[in-house]
């Protein structure tokens, strides 16, 4: 406590060190925007160092406190508006959204609702968090002198990232190990400075030290950097820690951390993701189908771009056989009307619409935003007559989220024989935009095509070999641990022929490139699975519930005469489409068997269909996921990161409180009676409080100037007296103790000088 | 020597805070040493003061000798001093046709014994004898000295010429060794302004007994010493002999003496036993004139006082207590 020897002076070595633990710091926030979804890191950068100064200047707590306050404010402000912060007007629109902000956040942290904590918050957590960083680094480095720990944690901190993100530490590392090295000569040379003047009086500054340092330094990371490395000699940790660590690299250049779910952006597939089981939609069915969302035709080469064509569904309304401007098929593949009842999940926000079959027609439906509810009348409908994507607006022309709606269908149910005899006679309109293939697809791709289909003459047949070509092959289906393709890498080429491991995205676009190679004209659909049926209405319909790890993606070939049908590539999935023939359904019977010990938690619904749809839980996916925390019920790492500061924090301060927290007990223990000490026992154990609080009885120290120097220390009277008696107890050599109740307050007294 | 500007004044038994008083009325600002003087008769020591001349050595020993009502004397030695002249002398009486003894003046109570080392080993003998036995032998016949005796010598530390510098193992038989130093200005003009008209000395008037000191004597020696504080003792003086810069340490008998010491001191102040702090702040006058440092040492105008100052610095005070050990 009192035992400061120095004041940290404004002297260059100090400054420097500091300096160079903010350097530290720094890296602690570079590698955030690779592995969340922050952007302008910058901003957080040059909060801390504001921060940093701020504490290096010793500002009063008046005004280094409004002044952070402040800082936090314009980075804030700067994060999330365009206006200059400057102005009256952006200045009270930051002020607005902040008061606003706190409230519902505290709100949703009352409630324990951390996942729902916004982006606007969890900034503001975190410039707290820096700022308070900042000060414990001053405290770590100038006041105790020890950095190690924290070096050790960033250390930790950039391997770790390293290992499991997409995060490259091999500078970060260099730069961390040159930095530390200065850090801990520095600080090691401040302590031997700080003994000197103890001792000698005078402090010994030998630019030798400086020179030494920087020669040493120079030349341990020369050698490091120049000297031949081995290979890695353990396998890669990723594999074995994924599962339960739940930590997903990200889609290559994206950047985000993956969430299974329907997103609007596949331009980069590839890389695991997480699990979310957050709801999508609820709906009411006779059979269970494809949930399309809408299909992209342009592939390039790393992921899917579609091109959108939208025209208002003016015809819905009547109701009549065309009302939307999409049909996937013909009426020869049609096996009948369905309708579907949906109930959108509150948690989503999506503005498209998802049908199964060919929608027909969508005679009832409501939306809603935070203003207005809108019924069927008051809605548009536009239907992309490309993809399919149909989108609703209010009559204002925003997008809305629909909130339920009625839709009917026809049900698919392909002819065998058509397909097989269906032909090649593309129109022109489908072979222009159906066929394309990105210029460096890599020929064995197209090789591969052509092999697998050498012995087909048709393009059904050709189409189910690819369909069951992998799961024939050894074909892994996994959703963690799934590589990003490299830079330059083709998505298609690095699953067929280098991981073989992935799930419905790498299946699904795999089998539409090959197509495609061979000529067939085939687009990628993504949407989502049945989902799991988890009631049944009255008149014997079924209530299925669909989750975002029901995310799925799957193919449609085009076929003369018949239209766009539908394949499931994916290895565990089911076609949900009827294929009327005299022969076998094919796929489900083949795969279910292989992918059952697959799947990861097998439900407890009792027939196949079941669980195939829970294997399409599990594996659903991710092309479509979004950028993470928007939508859903699980938390992501960064959520996990914030809210488990606290704890940490709280760790941290009981360790560093040890001492205090001993001495608490037993000053309490001795108060209360539970611990009944003899005199001489009460004193030696005040020793050694003292001793842990820096107050150590020195060699050639009596006990009565041991005594007075512990009461100059603490600004007590209690020690010397204290100190006389045991005095006597010890060198007195008298038979009959000193009671240790007439010492007792005094004793105390002592201690709450000391935790004071 | 050891500053102790900062100490605050040692409380002490009222008798002997009256007898240092009494001293001061005479000696101005030299309380310490009046004590540290005090200490040593109470102990049955001797003191050697190590000044220059005209500093209130002698004024201050007599100050002592009256306001205790006890015999002064005062010898100069003069390299022709004989050790009859300090011991005594028989003398053929013609009128009793007998032998008869003539006191010297080594017999009385307190004796200053001036420039001790001007004088011939023999007579430092003579004297040294009468110092540690207590006793003077002439004339084949041994006669014990006066209790209480008390002898202060003095050396001028600088003019050596002609000198007999005392050996180890007399120096040995001084409980203390100290100086006292110049006066402060302000001191020294209380010096001034007390013999302006007459000496002090000459109206001091005794403030206690000889027999009330003889009590004390042996008051002084139920003094308890706990096995630890002994232990302490002799960790100090164990440590004088191992210091790197002293050629010759201290002796068991500068155990004793630390120890007879401590119990003076500490009886002084009215404790009943010892503390390390009694040992502590009387170490160095205890202990400087018995080590004798090696040239190093010499060299380096390191002084014995510096060492022990050392040594008391790093030598580990016992602090447990007997029963619980």
């Amino acid at each position: 406590m009192n035992v400061k020897q120095r004041t940290p002076a404004a002297s260059l070595t100090h400054l420097i060190i500091y300096l160079l633990a903010f350097l530290l710091l720094w890296e602690w926030l570079r590698p955030i925007p690779v592995i969340t979804s922050t952007g302008q890191i910058g901003i957080f950068v040059l909060f801390t160092f504001a921060a940093s100064i701020c504490v290096y200047l010793h500002l009063p707590v008046w005004a280094g406190i409004p002044l952070l306050f402040a800082g936090s404010m314009y980075s804030l402000h700067q994060l999330f508006y365009a206006e200059s912060f400057f102005s009256a007007a952006g200045f009270m629109e930051t002020l607005r959204r902040f008061t606003n902000e706190i409230g519902v956040n505290t709100a949703m942290i009352a409630g324990g609702n951390f996942a729902g904590l916004t982006d606007y918050f969890r900034s503001f957590l975190l410039l707290l968090l820096l700022a308070l960083i900042s000060y414990l680094l001053y405290y770590w480095i100038l006041h105790t002198r020890r950095v190690f720990f924290f070096l050790f944690c960033t250390i930790v901190y950039i391997t770790v990232l390293d290992t499991f993100t997409l995060v490259d530490a091999s500078q970060a590392v260099v730069r961390i190990v040159v930095i530390g090295f200065f850090l801990l000569t520095l600080l090691h040379m401040l302590r031997v400075q700080d003994e000197d003047r103890r001792t000698s009086g005078r402090t010994v500054f030998s630019p030798a030290w400086m020179y030494t340092l920087l020669v040493m330094v120079t030349i341990a990371v020369a050698v490091a950097w120049a000297a031949p490395k081995p290979e890695p000699q353990w396998a890669d940790p990723v594999p074995a820690f994924r599962s339960f660590a739940g930590l997903e690299s990200s889609g290559g250049g994206g950047g985000t951390v993956q969430r299974i779910g329907y997103g609007e952006n596949d331009e980069q597939l590839g890389g695991g993701f997480v699990q979310d089981d957050g709801p999508v939609l609820e709906a009411v069915v006779d059979e269970p189908g494809y949930w399309r969302g809408e299909s992209k035709d342009i592939y390039t080469g790393s992921g899917w771009e579609a091109e959108r064509d939208y025209v208002p569904a003016e015809t819905v309304n009547e109701g009549g056989e065309e009302a939307v401007d999409f049909r996937l098929f013909n009426e020869s593949a049609s096996g009948g009307r369905g309708t579907a009842e949906i109930t959108m999940a509150e948690e989503t926000d999506f503005n498209l619409l998802f049908y199964q079959g060919s929608l027909v027609d969508v005679p009832e439906a409501s939306a809603a935003d935070d203003a207005a509810d809108w019924g069927r009348e008051d809605l548009q409908f536009y239907t992309d007559v490309i993809g399919g994507r149909t989108v609703v607006e209010s009559p204002e022309g925003e997008s809305v989220r629909l909130t339920d709606y009625r839709f009917e269908y026809d049900t698919p149910a392909y002819p065998e024989d058509v397909l097989r005899n269906a032909g090649a006679e593309d129109p022109e309109s489908v072979t222009d935009r159906y066929l394309q293939l990105p210029d460096d697809l890599p020929e064995r791709v197209v090789e591969l095509a052509e092999e697998i289909t050498a012995e087909t003459d048709n393009r059904y047949d050709a189409a189910k070999e690819i369909e069951q070509y992998f799961s024939a092959n050894g074909f892994e289906y996994e959703t963690s641990d799934v590589p990003v393709p490299e830079e330059g890498e083709d998505y298609v080429d690095q699953f067929l022929f280098e991981t073989q491991v992935g799930y419905c995205d790498n299946y699904s676009t795999s089998m539409a490139v090959m197509l495609r190679a061979l000529d067939i004209p085939t687009r990628w659909v993504k949407g989502f699975t049945a989902g799991e049926e988890v009631d049944q209405t009255d008149d014997g319909r079924s209530v299925y519930e669909v989750r975002n790890s029901n995310a799925h993606s799957w193919v449609e070939v085009y076929f003369p005469e018949v239209g766009w049908v539908t394949f499931e590539p994916t290895q565990g999935f089911t076609n949900y489409a009827e294929f009327e023939s005299e022969t076998e359904t094919p796929d489900v019977d083949t795969d279910s068997p292989d992918i059952e010990p697959e799947m990861p938690d097998v439900p407890e619904g009792d027939d196949v269909n079941d669980q195939l749809q829970e294997g399409t839980e599990e594996e659903s996916e991710d092309g479509l996921f979004g950028s993470g925390s928007g939508s859903g019920g699980g938390m992501t790492p960064w959520q996990l990161f914030l809210i488990s500061i606290p704890p940490v924090l709280l760790l941290i301060y009981l360790y560093r409180s040890q001492k205090r927290l001993q001495i608490t007990w037993y000053l309490t223990a001795y108060q209360r009676g539970w611990l009944k000490p003899t005199f001489s026992q009460g004193y030696r154990r005040l020793e050694w409080m003292l001793q842990k609080e820096g107050l150590q009885r020195r060699n050639g120290e009596t006990i009565r100037e041991f005594g007075e120097r512990v009461d100059r220390e603490l600004h007590t009277s209690a020690m010397k007296d204290l100190s006389a008696a045991y005095e006597k107890e010890v060198y007195g050599g008298s038979r009959e103790g000193v009671s240790w109740s007439t010492y007792q307050t005094q004793w105390e007294k002592i201690i709450r000088s000391l935790l004071a | 020597m050891r500053k102790n500007e900062t100490e605050q004044e040692t409380v002490i038994r009222p008798q002997l805070r009256a007898l240092v008083d009494n001293v001061e009325k005479v000696v101005v600002g030299k309380r310490r040493e009046v004590e540290l003087s005090l200490i040593a008769i109470l102990s049955g020591g001797h003191v050697l003061l190590e000044d220059v001349p005209g500093v209130g050595k002698t004024m201050m020993v007599r100050a002592i000798a009256k306001s205790l009502g006890a015999e002064f004397k005062r010898i100069q030695f003069t390299p022709d001093l004989l050790p009859s002249d300090v011991t005594g002398v028989s003398i053929y009486n013609q009128k009793t046709m007998e032998f008869e003894f003539r006191r010297g003046p080594v017999m009385a109570n307190i004796v200053l014994a001036d420039e001790i080392n001007r004088t011939s080993p023999k007579t430092q003998a003579a004297l040294l004898e009468a110092l540690e036995e207590g006793s003077v032998t002439t004339d084949g016949e041994t006669r014990p000295l006066d209790k209480p005796f008390f002898v202060m010598a003095t050396q001028n530390p600088i003019e050596y010429g002609g000198t007999y510098p005392l050996p180890e193992a007399q120096l040995d038989r001084f409980l203390f060794k100290f100086r006292i130093g110049y006066p402060t200005k302000a001191e020294e003009l209380d010096v001034l302004r007390r013999v302006e008209k007459q000496h002090p000395i000459e109206s001091l008037a005794p403030v206690m007994a000889l027999e009330e000191l003889l009590r004390m004597q042996e008051e002084v020696k139920d003094v308890h010493v706990a096995d630890n504080v002994k232990q302490y003792i002799i960790s100090i003086v164990n440590a004088t002999r191992q210091h790197h810069h002293v050629y010759l340490g201290g002796s068991p008998r500068a155990s004793i003496a630390l120890m007879k010491a401590g119990q003076a001191y500490a009886y002084m102040q009215e404790r009943s036993y010892v503390i390390p702090d009694d040992i502590k702040y009387l170490a160095s006058f205890v202990l400087q004139h018995r080590i004798l440092l090696n040239s190093e040492a010499k060299l380096s105008e390191m002084e014995s006082s510096r060492i022990i100052f050392d040594i008391l610095e790093q030598v580990h005070i016992p602090a447990e207590n007997d029963k619980a050990q």
